[in-house]
């Protein structure tokens, strides 16, 4: 069965004219995990942004295949909507898959974070706030989850639940992309995505 | 055509939390509005002549103020929709509907607020005086979304300065009917902003389902 969703040969990617990523080989499979690491500056939250659909830079004519399947992206910088409570926020970007709200309160439960529910997310600290990104993308359940510096801002706590997240999603073979300087340490089946390497 | 009905909560909820409208907007065009007619005659009454021209000045000033309130960044828009699973043209839809429903009820009071604290009243009836008004709305609020989505004017000025001469001409289907011509000729205007508003929806539809946005 063919599970891959994006395939690009001699992907370039940058911003105006500057060139961040040159000539990248890369296929991606629904039911593996990546881990994408490289030093400061060398494209890989550009790399991320660009298989989530986010990336509003250049992609200089480069030839690609992405299938349109649900991609989700937890990037470095908070996605809620800071004028929304944490109950209103998961409603709202939860509204296009219809979850009951019995399931929205349980997975709530589950990251501990009932006692904030009708709380605007402007109050949360950032652990927080990545904390109730990992609840909604668990509630979503996307095929492919994308995420920027995992371990950012996570106490102990919030790193058991995101352990927990992908190695729930890694049972059932979904796929997880993970990007960071070093290797996380939060998968053990993994290919590595390097970007230091010529 | 599915209006999804979170996205317009979550517009409405965002905009009373944000105050950028209620707080600041509306209660500044409040005041000039009653001001005014001091400022212009000494009492509240102005000449009629001069009430359509400024009352369809102040509709034009309003308008400009909400749609510069709360500039849409392209980048975290993208991020939320993305996040959501929501395409650009249901949230054109929705971002229409729930910006028309902060907008309007405020339009028509000023519009009433107008009449009363300068003791003159458009020549029309109240029928056709709200349906002017419901056109204006729509076609306002849909050139501000469209400006906003599809063009990278984040600096509020150079926004004002384009915005301002379109309100403008959508503005000039309304002074005929309020300063009272026939029947006729009314029907004719009215038709011709239902047709204005349906071509610029229809188009900007058009592109997002073409480009799958």
């Amino acid at each position: 069965m063919n599970n891959i969703f994006f395939q690009a040969n001699e992907l370039t990617l940058g911003y105006g004219n500057e060139i961040v990523i040159k000539d990248l080989y890369l296929t991606l499979d629904k039911s593996k995990n990546y881990e994408i690491i490289g030093k400061n500056g060398a494209g890989k939250t550009t790399l991320l942004d660009f298989i989530s659909y986010n990336f509003d830079g250049n992609s200089f004519d480069s030839e690609y295949v992405n299938e349109d399947i649900d991609v989700l992206e937890i990037s470095h910088a908070p996605t809620l909507l800071p004028n929304l409570t944490l109950s209103e926020n998961a409603i709202y970007f939860t509204s296009s898959i219809n979850i009951d709200d019995e399931i929205i309160n349980s997975t709530i439960e589950k990251y501990n974070l009932s006692s904030y529910k009708e709380d605007e997310l402007k109050n949360f600290s950032s652990g927080m706030i990545k904390r109730a990104e990992l609840a909604i993308a668990d509630m979503k359940k996307p095929d492919v989850l994308c995420i920027d510096e995992p371990l950012n801002y996570l106490d102990k706590q919030g790193v058991e639940h995101l352990q927990n997240l992908i190695n729930e999603r890694t049972l059932k073979n979904k796929c997880n992309v993970l990007s960071s300087q070093e290797t996380s340490g939060l998968m053990e089946n993994k290919e590595t995505v390097n970007l230091d390497e010529d | 055509m599915k209006i999804n009905k979170s996205l317009i909560r979550k517009e409405i909820l965002s905009e009373y939390r944000n105050n950028s409208s209620l707080f600041l907007i509306t209660p500044t065009m409040c005041v000039l509005i009653i001001v005014f007619p001091i400022l212009a005659e000494n009492r509240f009454a102005i000449d009629e002549d001069l009430f359509i021209i400024t009352q369809i000045l102040f509709l034009i000033l309003f308008s400009t103020l909400f749609s510069i309130r709360n500039p849409i960044n392209h980048r975290s828009l993208t991020r939320e929709l993305n996040f959501a699973y929501i395409k650009k043209s249901e949230y054109f839809l929705g971002k229409i509907s729930s910006e028309f429903l902060i907008y309007f009820p405020q339009i028509l009071l000023f519009s009433i607020l107008f009449s009363v604290v300068t003791n003159s009243n458009v020549k029309t009836n109240i029928f056709t005086f709200i349906l002017t008004l419901v056109f204006f709305s729509i076609n306002t609020v849909m050139v501000n979304i469209i400006f906003q989505m599809f063009t990278s004017f984040n600096n509020r000025f150079v926004q004002f300065i384009l915005i301002v001469p379109i309100y403008m001409a959508l503005s000039f289907f309304i002074a005929p009917i309020w300063l009272g011509v026939n029947l006729e000729l009314i029907n004719i205007y009215l038709l011709l902003y239902l047709g204005i508003t349906i071509v610029i929806y229809s188009y900007t539809r058009f592109y997002l389902e073409r480009g799958k946005l």
